[in-house]
């Protein structure tokens, strides 16, 4: 085992079929031969033993009396949190033979040095806090792990299950009739209207055309059309239930470049004057669903982290496993003792027929296996840490939005580590935070319509706020989007979330918008053939990691 | 010109006078937009080029520079003349560098093709960073047509002009060529470059690109990257400018380079390093490394790598080309693959002309034909590994035909297409596709390295003789067959004269390994010979080994009988006794070693062996063969435009019993008409002709806003002049159809139910949108043909080429051929028989019998037209077919604008046009499965204008702007120059083959070398001659089998049966290239779809929230249903499944059909879901 790291110990403790307490692998790590303290410390393990706690590794390694403060202390702790033993033959296989071949790479202790560790320091709103250390994560491991033997013990990771709502996974009703897809826009119109309706006084369209001309009105729809005039004004066409409406906004306006962030389907209220000809409405003013400036979100009460990353695209050729390793021990590290969950926002695996010829660019060729060496992938995360993830476009799942979690045959092969799978979109409720979890493919439509520069696939989080401001997460229907037709429309933003999180365009974007923290994280692939083509340099290894006590962010590049 | 041409031609022309002068009568009669026939005639190339581009006096100036200079140089000088203004009549800067370089394409396209005025929208002058102008030419689509050396050359004029005219060069920003490269990467993705340039080439041209290349958006899909620059109007790919780029400057460099040297006014220097290809340098060598890895990767993936590469490219292997699977993209799901790249079984190359074979074209037997299931036919397109993409398929029963294993075991090779039909059910393998007939023309026009030429008859005997032999005397003889001769007088030349076995007795021995070899010979030693056949003992090892070797045999219990024995026993080093010498311990170092069994042949055999088939060519069907009339969608009789009022038929009837409601008056429908008004008496009309006074109308332009009355400029343009607005004088009319389609009943004296329907159209696309008289359309519904954009009627069907032909196959008398002209057949001997073989004339067309059929429909139509519309006398008056022989013709090709004037001779029941390649390559067609239309003359004069033709880009295409009434053969695409015109190809080509010579360092005559020279109308001579011309199936099994699944269900099975094809990689093609797509496109459309109102048809982007239709109230529904999703899901999923497709296919289906399930499934209502798992 000439990789020390906790890691490679907890991998070497499951393929034997143990679990092990937390004191007990770093007891194993630091010792002089990782390799004959494993040995030694299974075959004094008794045959019913299931987890090593410290106690046993120290009695086997014969240096009890230096540590024998702290064992049963940290034993009772920890109780709750450890890795689960893998769970066939076939597994276990697996993995030490990706544990051998990866050998070379783990060998190498420069590497973490220089690179690993450069924390990468993405203040969101102001009072981030900075992660002074740039030590290497390794090496903070041993100290650390030398120190607690020697120190009063650590509490192990505690988290408490995440709640989920707005999920379609099982509820998918939609049998893809006309019905259904009256029935998502509706309830879409339904629930954003009346966000709007206590601040505009809303007539519909129908009775427009009976009032008299000139007066004061307001309209809460639908975006149906948004085209410019010959002579450079804007018609917006607003729908109701009952029909639909033009309003003009005339361009020299000094708020007209509000047309700009329009998109079709979204859901706004436009006040204004009905002309003397009746038959369309000038525009004075252009309102959104929105999120109060006044929201203030909801905490934890204790300090606990999340770590927010996606898009980990394994089977592709340019996974980079090397970062995910470097990530995984990180979290290994006492640094990370804090960090107790852990969301991933889709494209867990690369896929297959995601595009054409994709299976030449593929590492693994296999879905299956794709998510087989996923779930070897989460074997690395520490085990007490709550995993909760959600589909992408390159999953095993319908493309079309909202997307179910996946199928039990994925959830089988993806089982080692007890992950949370939700749909996509889906809010988890981590220690009191509100988490909106939604992949992200409309931030490239949203990024690709909007007028501004300021939005940008170099600031994704400026695209996450439009759809926050909008109160939807994919409003424009029939371009890049594809909607699935469900009893509601599930991706209507309906609570406000106290944390946005999303990925997909594989650029990292730390904002905050009317307290709401956005984050999108980076990607776990390198640099594909296609993304240099159109000029993308996507950030790759980062984990934003989320204070949820505070919602401080402080970004982690591995 | 031989006298007996120029008599042709002089005919061609009177006739064609006498009709003219008819057609100009009757339009002075009628209602047509314009008073005379709208078709000039062109003479000659000067003349195309003029009236093409409609700028006057550049034929007289072409003729004069053609005198002294090739076309391109001609071009180039022309630049000149328009800079300094002596030709066309430009005020500014940019119209002189348009004109010349207008001027330029047409002259380099001859005038045919419609990319002059279609392909360049305008030129234009901008502004660099420093404030100077630059040059922009802004490309369309329809540039595609003139080629890549036209593109090319088109940007060299425009340089040359801009030089002359002292305008700066363009200087291309950074993000612009970041932008070249996307969008040029992007197009070859959607829409496909015959050459795709890799990013780094792509960079470089642009960054020295002395203009700006600029056009219109042609797709629909945008560039991600390099968005919203302020240069370039758009997002979307530029596909004019992505051809100019890559097919023309990239590809061309070489030929533009050759032209720049020649000016000094230009320099390119950049050129050398686009050649060389040494821009990478710039780059640091690592780039380069990535492209070619990419290459290689791409070569890979192709997955059609064979043995044969290796072989190649070993020393101590025969001479073998290089296998290569590119025709194998793009497989179509129904379409079969006859063989995988240069695989065993698949068809043998052999060399030679038939008469009925020229460029793009494949000879095949028809026995073969029926034998892979009659998918191919005369006509049906093959995509083809060498040495073209693709070629037509023409019948030659001159060549060997197939070998197949029937279900008895018995293996037989079919040589008369009606035994191929008689057992063509009872095939359970086809073992080799039998011989492939490619003329040498064809190498040459590819510049294809020859490939080694199988052991054929013509090849032996010229060794024959060259080995000692008097070949005449033997041919002479009575009793001796050379193709032919039974096996001992094979065997007795091959050892008196020591020059190799003949043909007919020589196996594919390379086809062999030695263990094949041994196990054969083992066989033969326990054999026995019974009525003299060779009973050989059945081992798996024999029967393999006879199989491969092409062996015929019967298969009994414990046997394989051999009839004709002894060359094959000889061969293996057997006597008749079948004793041999030899054991394998004997083979040295030198025979194991190579690659298959020939060396041992060769150490066993008393005589020498040539190789028999060792060039083997892989194909797979590509487009079916065609012969079909031309109809719009829907199909139309009249170009008057009726709104929605004639309903989803736009049927007459119904718009003229239209009411908007009840009280309205019947019949009134509001179209957009052209408003025009009466030169002489002032009335306004949207007729052509007044009706008060009967003088022809102009088109009325008068601005909405300020009244004021406008004339059109030269360019044709009109604008207000006060308030500088572009005008047209269309509007929103009230027309009367009740009574104006009443009138014209009653006009050519017809009742409605002289048909089933008159169908017009919805509205105009026409600048001026004037209508046709209805009287045309009633009388083509009577006659039952109906009318393209345009105003003609046309008859599609697939080029072939012929030059030589019997008048009995055409089903025509010797005696109609002598009233045509022709005296003499093929030798020169008077002609008597309807079996001779006549040399066909350059404009003369064979029509299949369906083009028959509707020429006589048309001819009854113009008739009718004719008496009782213009009062004129009928011209055709035709009663049968025969009738038509002799008749005019307008050939005309899609993206040309010219037609060629032809005479039809005869018919033919095979689906496709045979006309001289030259006829053909007047259209700028070859026949690689390329298909265009006959109109009939008279038709064509009296119904074509362009006042009928879209105005949209394209629209001035597929349109007989301009006939040319005489083919020059200089000015015709000079691919058709590349067709050999000999009865032999010498023992030199055949021996240079395998040595994989260069074709050009052959000696053979081609059709160029007799080019302006007397004979240029004569002397087509071909190798191989065929029975008929259309042998085999009439049409396809593609055409005959009825759903897209029989289609492929018969397209596995035949994959199965052919030994060169792997029915696996033929599945795999299927799903990925077919079924996916399909599933994946369709689940995309149906999350996206748009829907529409089942009553009213109006359509909604989005579903309405009200859910009912917003116009009138109608039931709404979706366009894409679940039904038009999965369809095919199944079938895929069974077909992956049953040929074993690999995990990665069957992974892709099992992922969507999940989704399928997710999108039109209610968890709710499954017996288990992941509901009950949560």
């Amino acid at each position: 085992m000439p990789d020390s790291t906790p890691v490679r110990v907890v991998r070497e403790l499951a393929r034997r079929g143990y679990n092990a307490e937390r004191d007990a692998v770093t007891l194993i790590a630091d010792s002089p031969d990782p390799d004959a303290a494993v040995e030694r410390v299974v075959d004094d393990a008794g045959d019913d033993a299931l987890t090593l706690t410290a106690a046993d590794v120290r009695d086997a390694l014969g240096d009890g009396p230096r540590t024998s403060a702290r064992s049963a202390d940290a034993a009772s702790t920890d109780g709750g949190a450890t890795a689960r033993a893998p769970e066939t033959g076939g597994d276990a296989d697996d993995a030490a033979r990706r544990g051998s071949t990866r050998e070379p790479a783990a060998n190498d202790d420069e590497r973490g040095g220089a690179s690993d560790a450069n924390a990468l320091d993405t203040p969101a709103r102001g009072g981030t806090t900075r992660n002074g250390d740039h030590a290497d994560p390794m090496d903070q491991v041993d100290a650390t792990g030398r120190a607690d033997a020697t120190s009063t013990g650590r509490d192990g990771r505690s988290p408490t299950p995440p709640e989920v709502a707005g999920d379609v996974t099982g509820h998918s009703t939609g049998a893809g009739e006309y019905g259904d897809f009256v029935t998502v826009f509706r309830d879409r119109y339904e629930r954003l209207s009346k966000k709007l309706r206590g601040r505009v006084n809303h007539r519909p369209t129908e009775a427009l055309d009976a009032m008299p001309d000139g007066s004061d009105a307001a309209i809460v729809g639908m975006v149906n059309d948004v085209r410019s005039t010959a002579s450079g004004h804007w018609l917006v066409e607003l729908e109701d239930t009952n029909g639909t409406f033009p309003a003009l906004i005339m361009k020299d306006r000094d708020w007209a470049d509000v047309v700009d962030e329009l998109l079709l389907d979204e859901v706004i209220a436009i006040e204004g004057t009905l002309a003397d000809d009746g038959g369309i409405l000038f525009a004075d003013s252009v309102h959104f669903p929105d999120v109060p400036r006044t929201y203030r979100p909801s905490t934890a009460d204790r300090h606990v982290q999340a770590a927010l990353v996606s898009d980990v695209h394994v089977g592709s050729q340019e996974f980079a496993g090397d970062r995910w390793d470097a990530f995984a021990d990180w979290l290994h590290a006492p640094e990370a003792d804090a960090v107790e969950y852990l969301l991933i926002g889709g494209d867990m695996v690369e896929g297959v027929g995601v595009y054409p010829d994709q299976d030449e660019e593929l590492d693994i060729v296999d879905v299956y296996e794709q998510y087989r060496a996923f779930s070897e992938r989460l074997k690395d995360v520490p085990g007490d840490m709550e995993i909760i993830m959600i589909p992408g476009n390159h999953d095993a799942v319908r493309l079309a939005e909202p997307q179910p979690g996946f199928d039990e045959n994925l959830r089988d092969i993806m089982s080692a580590h007890d992950a949370r799978i939700v749909g996509n979109p889906a809010t988890v409720t981590v220690e009191g935070v509100d988490v909106l979890m939604y992949h992200g493919v409309s931030l490239d439509e949203v990024i690709a319509e909007h007028g501004d520069e300021s939005v940008s696939y170099d600031a994704p989080h400026n695209a996450m706020a439009q759809l926050l401001k909008k109160r939807h997460v994919a409003p424009q229907y029939g371009g890049r989007m594809r909607v699935a037709p469900e009893e509601k429309d599930y991706l209507v933003i309906d609570d406000i979330p106290d944390v946005f999180h999303t990925g997909h365009v594989h650029k990292l974007g730390i904002g905050a918008y009317h307290n709401v923290t956005l984050i999108n994280s980076g990607s776990w692939q390198e640099q594909t053939a296609f993304q240099q083509s159109v000029n993308i340099d996507p950030d790759v290894g980062t984990a934003p990691i989320l204070d949820l006590d505070t919602l401080d962010v402080t970004v982690r590049k591995f | 010109m031989r006298p007996v041409d120029d008599a042709y031609f002089e005919g061609l022309e009177s006739q064609l006078d006498e009709a003219f002068d008819v057609a100009e009568a009757a339009k002075t009669r009628g209602e047509d937009p314009v008073p005379a026939v709208e078709i000039p005639v062109a003479r000659d190339m000067a003349d195309r080029v003029e009236n093409i581009l409609g700028i006057e006096g550049v034929a007289e100036r072409v003729r004069e520079l053609e005198g002294e200079m090739g076309r391109e140089e001609a071009a180039l000088a022309l630049v000149e003349d328009f800079v300094e203004g002596t030709v066309g009549d430009y005020d500014t800067r940019a119209g002189k560098i348009e004109g010349a370089v207008r001027t330029a394409v047409a002259l380099l396209t001859e005038g045919v093709v419609a990319a002059p005025i279609e392909g360049i929208d305008r030129v234009e002058l901008l502004q660099n960073g420093d404030g100077t102008e630059f040059v922009n030419v802004y490309y369309a689509g329809p540039i595609r047509s003139a080629g890549g050396t036209a593109q090319a050359l088109s940007v060299l004029v425009a340089d040359y002009a801009r030089s002359l005219l002292g305008i700066e060069q363009y200087a291309a920003r950074d993000d612009e060529v970041e932008r070249y490269a996307e969008e040029v990467s992007l197009y070859d993705d959607e829409t496909g470059l015959q050459y795709s340039p890799k990013d780094e080439e792509t960079k470089f041209i642009a960054e020295h690109m002395p203009i700006m290349l600029d056009g219109e958006a042609t797709g629909d899909e945008e560039v991600s990257g390099f968005r919203d620059l302020e240069r370039v109007d758009t997002n979307s790919a530029r596909g004019g400018m992505c051809l100019v780029l890559a097919e023309g400057i990239a590809l061309k460099a070489p030929k533009i380079q050759r032209y720049t040297r020649q000016l000094d006014e230009v320099e390119w220097p950049w050129l050398q390093d686009l050649i060389d290809g040494t821009y990478y340098d710039d780059h640091g060598d690592a780039t380069g490394d990535d492209a070619d890895g990419d290459a290689a990767d791409a070569d890979a993936a192709e997955g059609t790598e064979t043995d044969d590469d290796d072989d190649a490219s070993d020393p101590d292997g025969p001479p073998r080309v290089d296998s290569a699977g590119k025709y194998l993209r793009d497989l179509i799901a129904g379409r079969p693959v006859f063989g995988h790249p240069s695989e065993v079984g698949g068809f043998r190359l052999r060399y030679g002309r038939a008469r009925n074979h020229g460029f793009a074209t494949a000879g095949v037997h028809p026995a073969t034909m029926h034998v892979v299931d009659d998918f191919l036919a005369t006509g049906t397109q093959i995509k083809t590994e060498r040495p073209g993409k693709a070629g037509g398929v023409v019948p030659v029963d001159s060549i060997e035909g197939p070998t197949v294993k029937l279900a008895n075991g018995d293996v037989r090779r079919i040589d008369d297409p009606a035994e191929a039909l008689e057992v063509q059910n009872g095939v359970v393998e086809i073992l080799d596709l039998g011989e492939y007939l490619v003329n040498y023309g064809e190498f040459v026009e590819n510049n294809h390295p020859l490939a080694p030429a199988g052991w054929t008859v013509e090849w032996w005997e010229q060794a024959f003789a060259a080995a000692g032999a008097d070949v005449q005397a033997l041919r002479d003889s009575p009793y001796v067959d050379l193709a032919d001769p039974d096996a001992e007088q094979a065997l007795s030349w091959a050892s008196e004269y020591d020059a190799p076995l003949h043909p007919k007795y020589t196996y594919t021995w390379h086809d062999l390994d030695l263990d094949d070899l041994c196990a054969l010979a083992e066989a033969i030693d326990g054999a026995a010979v019974q009525d003299d056949t060779l009973q050989i003992p059945r081992t798996d090892g024999a029967r393999r080994a006879l199989e491969r070797l092409l062996v015929e045999h019967a298969q009994g219990e414990a046997t394989l009988a051999v009839d004709d024995w002894r060359p094959l026993a000889r061969t293996l080093g057997f006597d008749d006794d079948l004793e041999r010498d030899w054991t394998s311990d004997d083979f040295g170092a030198a025979v194991r070693e190579w690659p298959n069994a020939m060396k041992a042949v060769e150490a066993v055999a008393p005589f020498a062996v040539q190789e028999r088939a060792p060039t083997r060519i892989g194909n797979r069907m590509g487009r079916p063969e065609k012969s079909e009339s031309r109809d719009l969608s829907p199909a139309v009789h009249t170009l008057f435009p009726i709104g929605e009022a004639g309903g989803p038929q736009r049927s007459f009837r119904e718009a003229a019993d239209y009411t908007p409601d009840m009280r309205a008056e019947q019949g009134l429908v509001d179209v957009q008409l052209g408003e025009r008004v009466c030169p002489d008496c002032g009335e306004r009309t949207y007729k052509s002709r007044c009706g008060a006074c009967g003088a022809w109308t102009d088109p009325h332009y008068e601005c909405a806003d300020c009244g004021v009355v406008a004339r059109p400029d030269e360019s044709g343009r009109v604008e207000c002049p006060r308030c500088e607005r572009e005008l047209d004088n269309v509007e929103r009319q009230t027309v009367d159809v009740r009574s104006a389609y009443r009138e014209a009943l009653q006009a050519v004296g017809e009742r409605e139910n002289a048909y089933d329907i008159l169908k017009g159209v919805k509205g105009l696309t026409s600048t001026e949108k004037i209508p046709e008289p209805i009287e045309k359309g009633v009388l083509r519904a009577k006659h039952g043909v109906t009318t393209f954009k345009d105003g003609t009627v046309r008859y599609d069907m697939t080029d072939l080429p012929v030059t030589s032909v019997r008048p009995a196959e055409l089903d025509v008398s010797v005696e109609q051929f002598r009233e045509l002209g022709y005296d003499t057949d093929i030798e020169g001997r008077p002609l008597t028989h309807d079996d001779q073989l006549v040399e066909l004339r350059v404009q003369d067309i064979v029509l299949p019998d369906g083009a028959a059929e509707h020429m006589l429909k048309t001819a009854d139509f113009v008739d009718d037209l004719l008496s009782e519309y213009y009062g004129m006398d009928p011209f055709y008056e035709v009663e049968e077919r025969d009738d038509l022989v002799g008749e005019l013709v307008f050939g005309m090709a899609p993206h040309t604008s010219a037609a060629v004037v032809g005479r039809v001779v005869g018919f033919t029941s095979a689906a496709v046009g045979y006309a001289h390649p030259y006829f053909h390559a007047a259209k700028r067609r070859n026949c690689d499965g390329d298909e265009d239309c006959v109109m009939l003359l008279m038709d064509g004069l009296l119904n074509f204008s362009k006042s009928y033709l879209p105005d949209k880009r394209g629209g001035q295409m597929d349109a007989p702007l301009v006939m040319s009434s005489r083919i020059d053969p200089s000015e015709i695409d000079d691919e058709a120059h590349n067709m050999d015109v000999v009865e032999h190809y010498p023992l030199e080509f055949y021996e240079a083959t395998r040595e994989m010579a260069d074709p050009e360092d052959v000696d053979i005559t081609i059709a160029e070398e007799s080019l302006g020279t007397d004979e240029e109308y004569t002397g087509f001579r071909h190798t191989h001659d065929t029975t008929d011309i259309a042998l085999g199936p009439d049409l396809s099994a593609y055409k005959t089998l009825g759903s897209m699944m029989e289609k492929m269900d018969a397209q596995l099975e035949l994959a199965r049966k052919l030994r060169a094809v792997d029915e696996t990689d033929v599945a795999e093609r299927v799903i990925e290239g077919h079924f996916l797509p399909d599933l994946i496109g369709n689940l995309r459309a149906f999350s996206r779809q748009e829907t529409r109102c089942l009553d009213c048809g109006e359509k909604y982007r989005r579903m309405p929230l009200s859910g009912d239709c917003r116009e009138c109230g109608g039931r709404v529904n979706l366009t894409v249903h679940e039904g038009s999703v999965n369809k095919y899901m199944d079938t895929a999923l069974q077909v992956a499944e049953e040929y074993d497709c690999r995990e990665y296919t069957k992974q892709r289906l099992e992922v969507l059909e999940a989704s399928l399930e997710s999108v039109f499934e209610d968890d709710h209502n499954k017996q288990s879901g992941i509901a009950d798992f949560m």
